[in-house]
């Protein structure tokens, strides 16, 4: 008897400090009165070039990344950048263990119904990337149609390889996998962002691939995206105004050589 | 990218592997043990609790878990418990990992336990031992020799499947090598990555065979 009272008492204490732990701080704030409170804004990111990077010295640089330190700066809150894995986003985003997606995150419809988007502030395009060996055959679209095409699952990439390339699709983790896809033959070409293959093909591993650019698809923009309903986003767009009109964005743009795709 | 800077920077995430790995270990044996206790107790509704959390835990994926232990505190009571952390993504992982091994643990320990026969409990019945000593004197001695190799198997288990931490972004080796193939474009990493699976493994490998041959005693 003794003990099944204190296997009940056990199971009630741990279910109250439970509860206790998790109720202790949900307040009725918005968004931006939490971001603004914590006086920190975390920016989810992925590594690679030129949007957040590490230089020689070990420190985190980029388009992105000065881009939000600028941002965060206007807000009068300092910009923390977290590594995160690209297919959880949204969910690091909803559990709020970053406050915005801001790594070259491309805008879509799908998107746009759980993702509160900033105004657009660079222009992207899907890019075909196929082995060096076989450029001079990917002269159109056309030419794509019923070939294997290794894109990232879920990304802009894998709608343009589908509906405008009618190819074959080759799922792949990420869009860097996709490149391997290529260099090993177990794909015909890949479909991912311009911004990424004008700073991946022809380096490292990737030296025998290079960018179909006869191959046209459409163009897309890149946000910020924070919380769905979040007021923060409107906040971010009148720091966005203030730096393009001083110059700071455009300078940054010249900076990582991405000033062509600027919008204005 | 040279050699040297790449097994640096491997080296780094291997750090936080082998930290897991032997953190996990140090908490999962002991509490293997309590819950082992806990589905072969005679007091129905905690053995039936026990078991009911064992089939849960062991029967969906540990990725899975990892994201329940992370996220949902976040997602559901507005609460990131594991941000107040310096460094929470790997506490959450290493509470997800104990939790997940002292299951397979506990099974382990419970085969052990039920292969001693009936017939010593008697005996020590019959010296007058307290059930106490009868377990850590009699029992427990024979429970460890024989589940050494079951729990080699688990252990090396454990060193490989470590790296599904990178699900909620531990920066461990695998998550190190992919972050170098995104940036520079550099593949060997991810194999080279393996070869530190391959040896430390293969330690582990000579460390249980050692083990076993040091427990051969009172064979029969």
């Amino acid at each position: 008897m003794k003990r099944k009272i204190l296997a009940i008492v056990l199971v009630l204490v741990l279910t109250v400090s439970c509860i206790a732990v998790f109720a202790a701080c949900s307040k009725d704030q918005t968004d931006a009165e939490y971001i603004l409170g914590k006086k920190t804004l975390v920016c989810g990111i992925t590594l690679y070039e030129p949007m957040n990077y590490f230089n020689e010295d070990g420190d985190l640089i980029g388009f992105d990344t000065e881009f939000a330190e600028a941002v965060a700066e206007k807000l009068g809150v300092e910009a923390k950048f977290q590594v995160i894995k690209w297919s959880s986003k949204e969910i690091e985003l909803n559990s709020k263990y970053i406050d915005c997606i801001w790594n070259g995150f491309t805008v879509n419809d799908e998107r746009k119904q759980n993702i509160e988007f900033t105004q657009s502030y660079l222009n992207n395009s899907q890019c075909v990337v196929v082995k060096a060996a076989n450029l001079s055959a990917y002269t159109s679209a056309a030419y794509c149609e019923g070939k294997k095409a290794a894109v990232e699952t879920g990304s802009a990439g894998e709608t343009a390889a589908d509906e405008t390339l009618k190819a074959t699709i080759v799922p792949c983790a990420a869009q860097t996998n996709a490149l391997t896809e290529v260099m090993s033959g177990s794909a015909d070409f890949a479909v991912v962002d311009v911004i990424l293959a004008n700073s991946m093909v022809g380096k490292g591993d990737y030296a025998g691939l290079a960018v179909a650019t006869s191959v046209a698809l459409e163009p897309e923009e890149y946000a910020i995206g924070f919380r769905k309903g979040s007021d923060m986003a409107e906040k971010v767009n009148g720091a966005i105004k203030e730096l393009l009109a001083d110059g700071t964005l455009q300078t940054i743009a010249e900076k990582y050589g991405v000033a062509g795709q600027l919008i204005k | 990218m040279k050699f040297i800077d790449v097994t640096l920077q491997l080296l780094d995430g291997f750090g936080t592997t082998c930290l897991l790995f032997a953190l996990t270990l140090v908490f999962a044996l002991p509490l293997g043990l309590l819950i082992c206790f806990g589905s072969m107790t005679k007091f129905k509704p905690l053995r039936y609790l026990t078991r009911a959390f064992v089939w849960i835990i062991r029967g969906t994926p540990l990725m899975l878990q990892l994201f329940v232990v992370f996220y949902v505190p976040g997602m559901l009571f507005d609460n990131p418990i594991f941000s107040q952390f310096a460094n929470g993504r790997f506490v959450a992982a290493l509470v997800a990992f104990v939790i997940n091994y002292a299951c397979y643990f506990s099974e382990i320990y419970r085969g052990g336990i039920e292969s001693i026969s009936k017939g010593q409990y008697e005996a020590c019945a019959v010296l007058g031992m307290t059930k106490g000593q009868t377990f850590f004197h009699v029992v427990l001695p024979q429970v460890v020799k024989r589940i050494v190799p079951p729990m080699s198997n688990e252990i090396i288990t454990l060193v490989k499947d470590t790296s599904l931490a990178r699900v909620i972004a531990v920066i461990d080796i695998v998550f190190a090598a992919e972050t170098i193939l995104s940036l520079k474009a550099l593949i060997w990493p991810l194999f080279y990555a393996g070869a530190f699976y391959l040896i430390f493994n293969g330690l582990l490998t000579l460390l249980f065979g050692f083990i076993e041959k040091k427990l051969s005693y009172y064979k029969v």
